[in-house]
C-alpha cells in the first residue's frame, strides 16, 4: 500500500513502477535519457543517475540540494566493472573478495572516468556492489554505473519507503524525479558502511636518494631500551639545539614503537607532560618542564602538502625540534630541508624471529 | 537560554543551536555524510581547514532551528584541545558574530563538551557533585572525577593510543580501511571473541591507573602476521569477524578493569556516571559500562543520539549553558584565544 497520493505530489502515475523486468527496462530507458530514478536496495532507497553523464549528475546535485561538491558513490555489478573506474590496491581487493556484494561502500583512487562531481576533490571514488538483483540487472543492461546515493535530500530522514522521501521534498525536487521503482517498505537496515582504502597506498620513500653520513643499528629488547636509545641520539645532536632545526623522522609498522621513541626523546628534553599518540590530532606540542617538542603523525595525511599547511616550513626556520611518525609518507617535504636541518632517519622493525618486545632500530643522518 | 555553538576542533565542521539542554539543530559537516552517515571518510587536511564550509554550516544551524541570530542569548565556541589551525577558524567566526550582534561569547573546552553531552535532553538540571565522567573517542580516553563544573580530577588516562584510535588501527590491520572502528564493531558482532587469544593490557599493574593500547596493538599485529605465515589464505571472512571480536573484547575488558579497580579503591560516594565521545556510540561498550555502573551503584548516562557521540557543536552549546548557570561566565570576545593543549583541570 502506498500512503502518498500521486496527484497531491504532482506525480504522474506512469512515473511509478513495480520492481521486475518492466521496471528494469523503464529505468534503463530513463538513465539513457539522463534522467533520475529512485530505486530500492538492500539498505535503503537510492537515487540513481548515469554516473558518466555530466547533465544527469547536474540534475542529481540539484535534486540532492547540496551546497558543496560532495562526491557520489556508484553502483557496479562486479569487481571487473569496478576496476574500469577505480584502482584497487590489496586492501581493496581483499575487501571485495570477502564482503562484496553487500552493504559496503569501498573508496579507492578513481580513474577519472565518471562525470565531474562524482569523484571527491581528491579524486577518490566510492564503489557499491549491491546485494540486490534489481540494481544489478539495471546496471548490467545499462552497461554503465549509476549513482548509489540515498534518495533523501541532504540532512533528511533515511528513506525506507517512498512516502518518507516524497514528504521531505519540495515540489521542485519531486519534479526532477523521472521514475520511481516502488518495492514498498524496506527492512530497516543501516545505510552501507563506508571504508576508505585510499590511505593504504604504499608510499615508498625513494631510499636511493638518502645518503647517510653514518649508519647505526641496534637490537632493542624493551620499551625502556628504545627510550634510552632516543636519549642517546638526542644527546649526540643536542648541541645543534637552537642553531638548527632537528628532525627525528620515524618509520616503522603500526605498533613498532614510534611513539615510545618520542616518549624517550621527550624525557631527554626534560619534558614532564605525558606524550601520547598524535594520530588523531595530527600535531601535538609539548614544552612543560623542558624544551619545546613538536610531535607530528603523517599517517592520516593524504599527501605531503598537508604537512606544509601545518606550518612545517616555519618550524624549520624557527630551529624547532620535531619528531615525525610515518615520515616516509612526507619524505619529499622533509628532504627539502636536508641542508637546513639535522635530519635523523630512524627505522624501527620487528625482527623475523624474536620476542614480542624486540626491535631492530637503525638510524642515520642525511649528509 | 538560547546558544549558537561552534566546534572546529579537528576533522568536523560543526554548528548547533541549543536552548538550555535541548537541541534545536545540530549540523555536522563531514566528508562521511556524503556517502553515508556511518563509518567515516577522512577529509583531507585542506578540507580540514573548515574555512570554506563554516559559514554554510552556521547558516544551516540557524535556519534549521527556525530562530534568528538576533534572538539568541549567547555564542559558545570550542577553544581546545584540538588542531591549532582548525580551532582558529571557529574562534574567528564566533568572535566576529559575537561582536557584530553584541552577544556574549563563552569559551568551551571540547572535552567538557563530550563529558556533558549525555545531559542533552536530560531532565537533570541540577548536577550533584562529585560525579564521574568518561570520554572515549579517537583522540581521548580519560576517566574523570567531577568535583564541580569546571573542577576536574583525572583518575586515569591513556598513556599512548586513545581507545577509538586503537579500534580504528585494529580495523586497518584487518584491511578494513581507516578509520574503521565503526565497521569493526559491526563485524565483531558476527565473530567469536574467544577464538583467538590476546593479552589484556596491564594485568597486575592496575595500580598504575592508566590505560594503554599500544601493547595490544603490537600483539594484534603479531597475531595476524603469525597466522599469515601458517596459512596463506589467512584471514578468511570468518577470521576477520573473530579477530574483530577478539580485539574489541580485549580493548573493552582493559578499560572496564581499570575503571573497576579505581572505583574499588575510592571511598567517595558517587551517583552519576557520564560517558561521551565517539566510542560511546558502541553498543557493546555501553552494555559493559552499564553493568559496571550497576555493580558500583552508579547511574550511567550516555548521549541520547549517535550524532552527539562524535564531534559536534550541540555538546558545546550544552556545556556553554552549564558554564553560564554555574557562574563560569563569558569572556570578552577579544580575550578568547585557541588553546590546542587545553586540559581538564
Amino acid at each position: 500500500m502506498v500512503s502518498y497520493t500521486l496527484s497531491d505530489l504532482n506525480m504522474l502515475p506512469e512515473k511509478v513502477v513495480k520492481p521486475g523486468k518492466n521496471g528494469v527496462l523503464k529505468a534503463v530507458d530513463v538513465f539513457n535519457k539522463g534522467g533520475l530514478v529512485i530505486y530500492p536496495t538492500e539498505t535503503l532507497y537510492g537515487i540513481g543517475a548515469d554516473a558518466t553523464n555530466p547533465e544527469a549528475i547536474k540534475k542529481l546535485t540539484e535534486y540532492k540540494n547540496r551546497s558543496f561538491g560532495k562526491p557520489y558513490s556508484i553502483a557496479v555489478i562486479n569487481q571487473e566493472m569496478a576496476e574500469e573506474y577505480v584502482q584497487l590496491n590489496n586492501t581493496a581487493k581483499n575487501l571485495y573478495r570477502q564482503f562484496l556484494p553487500g552493504p559496503l561502500t569501498i573508496i579507492s583512487k578513481g580513474k577519472h572516468r565518471v562525470a565531474p562531481g562524482v569523484e571527491s576533490e581528491e579524486g577518490t571514488l566510492g564503489i557499491r556492489i549491491p546485494d540486490y538483483k534489481l540494481v544489478i540487472d539495471i546496471v548490467k543492461t545499462l552497461g554503465r554505473p549509476i549513482t548509489a546515493t540515498s534518495a533523501n535530500a541532504s540532512y533528511k530522514k533515511r528513506p525506507y519507503k517512498i512516502s518518507d522521501i516524497l514528504n521531505s521534498l519540495s515540489r521542485k525536487q519531486i519534479g526532477l524525479i523521472d521514475l520511481i521503482i516502488d518495492a514498498g517498505e524496506l527492512p530497516k537496515n543501516d545505510p552501507s558502511t563506508v571504508i576508505d582504502t585510499s590511505l593504504d597506498y604504499k608510499v615508498t620513500l625513494r631510499q636511493g636518494k638518502i645518503k647517510f653520513s653514518d649508519k647505526n643499528e641496534i637490537l632493542s629488547r624493551s620499551e625502556e631500551n628504545t627510550q634510552n636509545l632516543a636519549k642517546e641520539i638526542w644527546q649526540k645532536y643536542e648541541h645543534n639545539y637552537k642553531h638548527r632545526a632537528i628532525i627525528f623522522a620515524l618509520q616503522g609498522e603500526m605498533g613498532a614503537g614510534k611513539t615510545i621513541f618520542t616518549k624517550g626523546l621527550g624525557k631527554a628534553m626534560e619534558i614532564t607532560e605525558l606524550i601520547t599518540s598524535p594520530t588523531f590530532a595530527l600535531e601535538n606540542e609539548y614544552s612543560k618542564g623542558g624544551k619545546k617538542l613538536y610531535h607530528f603523525d603523517a599517517w592520516r595525511m593524504k599527501n605531503s602538502e598537508e604537512l606544509k599547511v601545518l606550518g612545517f616550513d616555519k618550524l624549520i626556520k624557527n630551529k624547532s625540534v620535531i619528531s615525525i611518525e610515518w615520515a616516509e609518507r612526507v619524505g619529499d617535504i622533509i628532504h627539502k630541508f636536508d641542508d637546513e636541518a639535522i635530519i635523523i632517519w630512524i627505522k624501527i622493525e620487528n625482527p623475523q624471529a624474536g620476542g614480542e618486545n624486540e626491535r631492530i632500530i637503525s638510524w642515520g643522518i642525511t649528509k | 537560554m538560547k546558544i549558537l555553538a561552534i566546534d572546529t576542533s579537528c576533522d568536523e565542521t560543526a554548528a548547533a543551536i541549543t536552548e538550555n539542554t535541548r537541541i534545536l539543530s545540530n549540523v555536522i559537516w563531514s566528508q562521511a555524510s556524503a556517502h553515508a552517515k556511518f563509518g567515516g571518510v577522512m577529509p583531507s587536511l585542506a578540507q580540514r581547514m573548515h574555512e570554506e564550509r563554516i559559514d554554510w554550516v552556521i547558516e544551516q544551524a540557524i535556519k534549521r532551528s527556525k530562530l534568528k541570530i538576533q534572538n539568541l542569548d549567547y555564542l559558545a565556541v570550542t577553544i581546545g584541545p584540538g588542531l591549532s589551525i582548525a580551532l582558529g577558524v571557529g574562534i574567528d567566526r564566533a568572535r566576529k558574530l559575537a561582536e557584530k550582534y553584541g552577544k556574549p561569547l563563552i569559551a568551551v573546552n571540547h572535552l567538557e563538551g563530550h563529558l556533558l553531552s549525555p545531559l542533552a535532553n536530560s531532565d537533570i538540571l541540577n548536577l550533584k557533585f562529585p560525579n564521574l565522567g568518561l570520554v572515549i573517542s579517537g583522540g581521548n580516553t580519560i576517566f574523570i572525577k567531577m568535583n564541580q563544573l569546571g573542577s576536574y580530577e583525572i583518575l586515569a588516562q591513556t598513556t599512548d593510543d586513545a581507545l577509538g584510535e586503537a579500534l580504528d588501527k585494529a580495523a586497518r590491520m584487518l584491511g578494513l580501511g581507516y578509520p574503521g572502528g565503526a565497521i569493526l564493531e559491526k563485524l565483531a558482532r558476527l565473530g567469536n571473541p574467544k577464538k583467538f587469544s590476546l593479552p589484556i593490557p596491564l594485568i597486575g599493574q592496575e595500580n598504575r591507573q592508566i590505560f594503554s593500547y599500544s601493547g595490544l596493538k603490537t600483539s594484534f599485529y603479531r597475531l595476524i602476521e603469525a597466522n599469515k605465515l601458517k596459512d596463506l589464505h589467512f584471514p578468511s571472512k570468518h577470521d576477520v569477524y573473530d579477530l574483530a571480536a577478539t580485539f574489541q573484547n580485549v580493548a573493552f575488558t582493559h578499560l572496564i578493569r581499570i575503571i573497576s579497580y579505581i572505583l574499588k579503591n575510592d571511598d567517595t560516594t558517587y551517583r552519576d556516571f557520564f560517558v561521551g565521545g565517539g566510542v560511546s556510540a558502541n553498543i557493546e561498550i555501553r552494555k559493559r559500562l552499564r553493568n559496571l555502573a550497576k555493580e558500583n551503584g552508579l547511574q550511567t548516562h550516555f548521549p541520547y543520539t549517535q550524532r552527539l557521540c562524535g564531534d559536534n557543536a550541540a555538546m558545546i552549546g550544552i556545556a556553554g549553558y552549564f558554564y553560564v548557570t554555574t557562574g563560569n561566565l563569558t569572556k570578552n570576545p577579544k580575550e578568547i584565544d585557541r588553546d590546542p593543549n587545553l586540559k581538564l583541570s
